[in-house]
């Protein structure tokens, strides 16, 4: 189990990535056609780029998340536990870790919700005027994964890495 | 009053919850919610209900935000940098450079942290790459263990002031200012810091010639490559650095073609030396996404938790009550900042500015004279837009100065887990120095605002 968590969110955070380097892909594009129009040769920019960008990253950023609390790299204050014996700091650790899956499906759920109504009310982007319910897809997924890694972790079968 | 109890109330438990180490995102989500739990039973007109509906778009509109684009492109640059050795070009560059003066090193360090810092745009992560980078070589040429470590530390915390900073985005977003005027703002404090730590090493080998060796750099053509390869590097984040700071690009296209310039440059660099490789980039947006991903949870529970405390009206008594309270404005700068460093100490950097900022800037501005007061008339002698880009610089100054602060400043931590011959109190006992010259360029700002204020007014009058 902890094996294919780990494998899917490496990969889901991969993905984000990736999306991440398109935008850096779409940028480059736009800014080298914005040097030739002004250099007046006939290229143009991308209509709604910081549009695009938005609807981008909103997918990159819920997709970094499942992978970030696999390495545990969501920020805690170690200073005032440390004086605490190792078993009841492991105990409060298993604690934090099982709320934070509450949080997770908590969060996914309502966006499940936000999902639904942003369909139905045709919410689009401002520009482009894309839809915006399928960038929500992503980002539930996401939710998803990630309370199942927090609950594994609360769990203790990983080993902890 | 009841709705002002509740919200204290709620702060208290958010510092107890973070002393129980949870998470600093889940538990601004959690305060924030029960927080408005409890404000729908003592004013029952705040209703929970459709509070909790909100949760539908909330996170989506909170992380689809275009300005906010910019902290991955940065986190992925730095990472990239990082594994391109563009960061030990940088220090090997430099120490060709001026590795023969005394203490020499330790200053290529800290020039170096700066450079680095700069495209990175995180303390804690330029303190442990230059630390992997500049550690081994001040150790080999037996420099004392305590100067090489609190260079180091002091160096890391360059990286939240000089643009592109991440620090600097997040407050401009939250305090709508304009996130170029507060790159300009920095350029000349982050500079004065630079100055200032050289200046702390060289008087230090000065005074105590022991503590750094005379070194025999590097000679011949190996001086010359390594010169060579400084060139595209500074060239690189000179690009990007003076760019952003004299507004000629604007913070996202510049993040991401910096991106694509350290990709193309870091294999290109294959051809020479080790540079980028594919698994490279993998780990490196791996990386980014742990940083980012965390990032990411931080803004969107203090997003959370900032409902609360506005529906709690905290903020909004707070500076009613500083307004009318006839408490000296400098006085309660000087406490705020205070509170910063001591915060500063053991909280994320980040995370602190998002809880405190929101809290402080409606009392500033009371305490400056209200909403429409001019530079004439205003207790802190600056408008608004100029008070809020000088609290700015001043609140990130401070926030830099906790990860120093003996006994537990995570920088020294970080620099310290690196050497592990070196006693935790040899690294703090190095750190003193560019502590007290911190305290100075916190007072000097304090004293001449026009050090932050006079770029972005030149720039943008």
């Amino acid at each position: 189990m902890h094996r294919f968590l780990a494998t899917a969110a490496t990969w889901w955070a991969l993905l984000g990535g990736a999306i991440l380097l398109l935008i850096v892909a779409v940028t480059s594009w736009n800014v080298g056609a914005f040097a030739l129009a002004r250099l007046g040769l006939p290229a143009e920019g991308l209509a709604g780029y910081e549009d695009a960008v938005r609807l981008m990253v909103s997918m990159s950023a819920l997709m970094f998340l499942p992978y970030c609390q696999l390495r545990r790299g969501h920020v805690a204050v170690d200073l005032f536990v440390n004086a605490l014996p190792a078993r009841t700091r492991r105990g409060l650790d298993r604690l934090w870790l099982a709320v934070m899956a509450i949080a997770a499906l908590f969060l996914g759920w309502w966006m499940s919700v936000g999902l639904v109504e942003t369909r139905i009310d045709q919410t689009a982007s401002r520009i482009l005027g894309w839809p915006e319910w399928p960038f929500y897809a992503p980002g539930i997924l996401s939710l998803m994964l990630w309370a199942a890694i927090a609950a594994e972790q609360a769990a203790g079968t990983d080993d902890g890495a | 009053m009841e709705r002002e109890l509740v919200g204290i109330a709620g702060l208290v438990v958010f510092f107890l919850l973070l002393a129980l180490r949870v998470p600093v995102g889940l538990a601004m989500i959690g305060v924030g919610i029960a927080g408005n739990y409890a404000l729908s039973i003592v004013a029952p007109f705040l209703r929970f209900e459709p509070y909790l509906k909100s949760f539908k778009t909330l996170l989506w509109s909170n992380v689809a935000n275009y300005e906010l684009s910019v902290v991955p492109l940065f986190v992925l640059m730095g990472f990239l940098a990082s594994r391109a050795n563009l960061s030990r070009d940088l220090f090997e560059g430099i120490n060709a450079l001026i590795g023969r003066v005394r203490g020499g090193v330790a200053i290529a360090a800290i020039g170096a942290c700066a450079g680095f810092g700069a495209v990175c745009g995180s303390s804690l992560a330029t303190a442990s790459t230059m630390g992997r980078v500049a550690l081994p070589e001040l150790r080999r040429l037996n420099y004392a263990p305590r100067l090489a470590t609190g260079s180091l530390a002091a160096g890391g915390t360059l990286g939240i002031l000089i643009p592109p900073s991440v620090a600097l985005v997040i407050y401009a977003i939250i305090v709508e200012a304009s996130i170029i005027e507060m790159f300009q703002a920095a350029v000349i404090p982050g500079l004065l810091a630079v100055l200032f730590f050289v200046g702390v090493i060289a008087l230090l080998v000065r005074l105590r010639p022991d503590l750094a060796p005379d070194t025999t750099a590097l000679e011949g053509a190996e001086r010359t490559r390594a010169i060579l390869r400084l060139i595209p590097v500074l060239l690189l984040f000179g690009a990007i650095i003076l760019g952003l700071g004299f507004g000629i690009f604007t913070p996202t296209p510049a993040a991401a073609i910096g991106v694509a310039a350290v990709l193309l440059y870091g294999f290109a660099a294959n051809a020479v030396r080790p540079g980028l490789t594919l698994g490279g980039v993998k780990s490196s947006l791996l990386d980014t996404a742990v940083t980012a991903g965390m990032i990411y949870f931080i803004l969107f529970g203090a997003e959370v938790l900032k409902g609360f405390f506005t529906r709690a009206n905290l903020p909004a008594a707070l500076a009613d009550w500083a307004g009318t309270s006839g408490l000296d404005p400098f006085l309660v700068l000087a406490l705020m900042l205070v509170i910063l460093i001591v915060l500063g100490c053991f909280m994320e950097s980040l995370a602190m500015i998002l809880v405190v900022v929101p809290f402080f800037w409606p009392a500033l501005i009371a305490l400056n004279g209200g909403d429409y007061v001019t530079a004439e008339t205003a207790a802190y002698g600056m408008d608004n837009d100029a008070l809020r880009i000088w609290f700015g610089i001043l609140a990130l100054v401070v926030v830099e100065l906790g990860l120093i602060t003996p006994p537990v400043g995570l920088n020294v931590f970080i620099i310290n887990a690196l050497a592990k011959d070196t006693p935790m109190a040899e690294t703090f006992r190095g750190v003193m120095p560019f502590f007290g010259v911190e305290i100075v360029r916190v007072g000097l700002l304090l004293l001449f605002p026009g050090i932050v204020l006079f770029l972005p007014q030149l720039l943008g009058g």
